[in-house]
C-alpha cells in the first residue's frame, strides 16, 4: 500500500501530463472549432497558472503581478511583428526570454519586501506596465491593442494551433514539474516552510526565491505567446490587475498544493466562464460565490477535496479541525513574527 | 496663472477624496492587518446608492435637491452596514488563517459586489443631479473660477479628516483603535472586546468608503468598474503615507491629488506611470511608507 502510494507520488504528475497529452492530441482530429477555441484557452491559462502556482504555493510568494509578464510575452510577439517584421518562431523563443529578464529586474526589487508589501511592489509593476501598454499610443497602439495576422497562417488554422498549444503548454507544464521535484525545488518548499531554519542552514533565501520568479516570469511569458496563437491580438486588459489575480484564483480552485491542481482550475474557471456569460450575466458574482467557499471550506481547493490522501486523514471532523487550527496556528506565527 | 490657480484646486479635490478612500483602507490594513481589494466596491456602492435614492425622489414626489441631501447621508450609512455584514460574516473566519487566504476572500468580495452591482444597477452610465445650491462656481482673486461642489466636496473630508483625528486621539474607543494597530493580543489580555472592535472597524472604513462614494457621484459618470479604478490609486496613496497611518493617508492623497494634477498639466500621456514609479520606489526603499512605522 505504501509503495503504490509512494510510486503515485513520484510518477502521478507525468504519467498524468503524458495521458492527457495522448488523449487531448487524439481528441484535437475530432473536436468542433468551439471546443478547439475553448481547449486552447483552457491550455493557455493552466500554463499560466501552473507557473504562477510555483510562486504562490511553493514558493509561499503571493505575486499580484504575474499578469506584468504574461502580458508581456504577448507584446513581444505582437510587437516584434508589427513593427520590425520579424519572423514569428524568433520572436516566440524571445517570448520567455523577455519575460525572464523583466521578472529578474521586478524579483530583484519586490523580494527585498515580504508578505503583502511584495504582493503590493508586484502590483504596482503590473500597473506600470498596464499604463505603459496603455499609453503609449505611439508604440503599442495603446489601449486598442495590436492585431493581425501576427501568427504563421500554418498555426492560425484552429486545429493546427490546438495541437500546437497543446504540445508546448504540456512540456512546459513537465518542465515546471522538474523544477518543482528538483533539489531547488524542495529547497524553495523549504523556505515556505520555514524561512529561519532555511536561512540557518545556510540557504540563500532571496537567490532562490529570485530563480524561482525568473522561472515563473518565463513561463508566464511563453503563456502570453500561447496565447497570441490562440488570439491573434495583444491588449492593455492582459496586463490589468484583476488579470494577475486570475492565475491565483485558478490555483485555489484546483488546490494550491497539487501540481496539476492549477490546470484544473484553468478548465474550471474557464467553462464556467464562457457557460455562465452565455446564460446569465451573473458571472462575476458566482465566481466570488464559488471562490469564498472555497476560502471557508475547502482552502486545498477541487483537487484537495477529491484526493484520496485527504480522505484517509479525515477520519474525524475533529482530527482535520484540529489539523487545520493546527496549521493555521503555526502559519499565524509564521507571517506575523 | 488661472490654469494653475484652477488646477491646483482640482488638484485638492482629489486629494480629498482619495483621502476619504485610503483613510478607510488604510485603518482597516492598520487593525486588522487585511488588505481590503473589495474596499473599492464600497465606495462604488456609495456612488450607485445616491444615485439610485435620488432618481427614486421623483417616484415619491420629493425634490431631488432634498432627495440628494438624504441620501449623502443614508447611503454612507448602508454601505457601512454592508461593510460590518462583510466582516461579520466572512473575514472573522480568517484572521488565524494565513494572508493569502485573506486577501483571496475580500478578492472574492470584491467579484461577488461587482457582480451584484451589474444585477441591481446593469451597466450603464449613470448620473446624479447637483442640487441648485451647490451649481455654479467661486470666482477667486484674478478670475480663476472653482466649482462651488468641489470646495463642498473638500469642505467634507476636511471635516471628515478632523473627526477621525478627534476619534482617534480623544476618545476611548480611538484609544482602543489605536492599541489594536500596535498590539492586538496585548489589548485583548487587557480586557478589550477585540472582536467587536474589528467589526467596528471594519464598519468605520467602509463607512469612509462609503461617504467618498457618495460625494462622488455628482462630479462623474457612475458606472461599473469604478471600484476596480479607485482602488488601485488609494492603494498608492495608503502605501506612500504609510500603510497604517490615517495623518499618511492625508499626506499621500496630497502627493497624489498634485501630482496627478500636474501631470495632467504637463505630461498628460504618462502621470500615471509617475505615480507607479513613486509607489515602487517608497515601497523598496520604505516600505513603512513616509509616515508609517517600520515592522519589526
Amino acid at each position: 500500500m505504501m509503495r503504490a502510494g509512494d510510486a503515485l507520488r513520484r510518477w502521478g504528475v507525468p504519467v498524468t501530463l503524458a495521458t492527457a497529452l495522448a488523449v487531448f492530441a487524439v481528441f484535437g482530429v475530432y473536436l468542433s472549432p468551439r471546443w478547439l477555441f475553448f481547449l486552447q484557452t483552457v491550455f493557455v491559462l493552466g500554463l499560466f497558472a501552473v507557473a504562477t502556482n510555483l510562486l504562490v504555493g511553493y514558493g509561499g510568494l503571493v505575486s499580484f503581478g504575474q499578469a506584468s509578464f504574461y502580458g508581456l510575452g504577448a507584446y513581444v510577439l505582437a510587437l516584434g511583428w508589427l513593427h520590425y517584421k520579424a519572423p514569428f518562431v524568433l520572436l516566440f523563443v524571445l517570448a520567455p526570454v523577455f519575460g525572464a529578464v523583466a521578472a529578474l529586474v521586478v524579483g530583484a526589487l519586490a523580494l527585498r519586501a515580504r508578505h503583502l508589501y511584495f504582493a503590493l511592489l508586484t502590483l504596482a509593476f503590473s500597473q506600470l506596465f498596464f499604463t505603459i501598454a496603455n499609453q503609449w499610443y505611439g508604440f503599442t497602439s495603446g489601449a486598442n491593442g495590436v492585431f493581425g495576422a501576427m501568427v504563421p497562417r500554418v498555426l492560425a488554422a484552429p486545429r493546427v494551433g490546438y495541437w500546437f498549444i497543446l504540445a508546448v503548454s504540456f512540456v512546459s507544464i513537465f518542465l515546471l514539474w522538474l523544477v518543482k521535484i528538483s533539489p531547488f525545488g524542495l529547497t524553495l518548499q523549504a523556505i515556505r516552510e520555514n524561512r529561519k531554519r532555511a536561512e540557518a542552514i545556510g540557504v540563500d533565501v532571496y537567490r532562490h526565491q529570485l530563480y524561482a520568479f525568473v522561472i515563473a516570469g518565463a513561463f508566464a511569458a511563453l503563456a502570453g505567446a500561447l496565447f497570441v496563437v490562440h488570439d491573434q491580438s495583444a491588449y492593455p486588459g492582459l496586463l490589468d490587475w484583476t488579470k494577475s489575480g486570475e492565475p491565483i484564483l485558478m490555483a485555489m480552485i484546483g488546490g494550491l498544493d497539487h501540481f496539476l491542481g492549477p490546470l484544473v482550475g484553468a478548465a474550471v474557471f474557464q467553462f464556467a466562464h464562457d457557460y455562465l456569460l452565455k446564460h446569465t450575466h451573473a458571472w462575476e458574482l458566482v465566481l466570488g460565490l464559488v471562490l469564498l467557499a472555497i476560502v471557508l471550506f475547502a482552502p486545498d481547493g477541487l483537487l484537495g477535496v477529491l484526493s484520496w490522501r485527504n480522505r484517509a486523514s479525515s477520519g474525524s471532523v475533529r482530527v482535520r479541525l484540529a489539523r487545520i487550527l493546527g496549521a493555521a496556528a503555526e502559519e499565524d506565527g509564521r507571517d506575523h513574527k | 496663472m488661472h490654469g494653475l490657480t484652477t488646477s491646483l484646486f482640482s488638484g485638492l479635490t482629489t486629494a480629498s477624496l482619495l483621502f476619504l478612500v485610503a483613510s478607510g483602507l488604510t485603518l482597516i490594513f492598520g487593525a486588522l492587518r487585511i488588505i481590503n481589494v473589495a474596499h473599492g466596491s464600497l465606495y462604488m456602492y456609495g456612488a450607485f446608492l445616491v444615485s439610485s435614492l435620488v432618481a427614486a425622489s421623483a417616484g415619491i414626489n420629493v425634490p431631488a435637491s432634498w432627495m440628494f441631501w438624504l441620501a449623502l447621508i443614508v447611503a454612507p450609512l448602508l454601505v457601512a452596514v454592508l461593510g460590518g455584514l462583510m466582516e461579520v460574516l466572512v473575514l472573522r473566519w480568517l484572521y488565524r488563517r494565513n494572508h493569502l487566504l485573506q486577501l483571496l476572500a475580500t478578492f472574492a468580495l470584491f467579484y461577488i459586489l461587482a457582480g451584484t452591482g451589474l444585477l441591481i444597477w446593469g451597466g450603464q452610465y449613470r448620473s446624479v443631479p447637483l442640487p441648485p445650491v451647490l451649481q455654479g462656481h467661486f470666482m477667486l482673486t484674478g478670475g480663476a473660477a472653482f466649482p462651488i461642489y468641489d470646495g463642498f466636496v473638500m469642505a467634507v473630508a476636511l471635516a471628515v479628516g478632523l473627526s477621525m483625528w478627534w476619534l482617534l486621539q480623544r476618545t476611548q474607543l480611538g484609544w482602543r483603535i489605536r492599541a489594536a494597530i500596535e498590539d492586538p493580543e496585548m489589548l485583548a489580555a487587557t480586557g478589550t472586546n477585540v472582536r467587536a472592535l474589528f467589526t467596528g472597524v471594519f464598519t468605520l472604513g467602509a463607512l469612509l468608503a462609503g461617504i467618498a462614494g457618495a460625494i462622488v457621484g455628482p462630479t462623474q459618470s457612475i458606472t461599473p468598474g469604478l471600484d476596480a479604478q479607485i482602488l488601485v490609486s488609494a492603494f498608492i496613496v495608503a502605501v506612500i503615507g504609510g500603510l497604517g497611518s490615517v495623518a499618511g493617508a492625508a499626506l499621500g492623497a496630497l502627493i497624489i491629488g498634485l501630482f496627478e494634477t500636474a501631470g495632467v498639466l504637463w505630461a498628460p500621456n504618462f502621470e500615471s506611470a509617475f505615480i507607479y514609479v513613486a509607489m515602487i520606489l517608497v515601497l523598496a526603499i520604505r516600505p513603512w511608507g513616509l509616515l508609517g512605522v517600520a515592522e519589526s
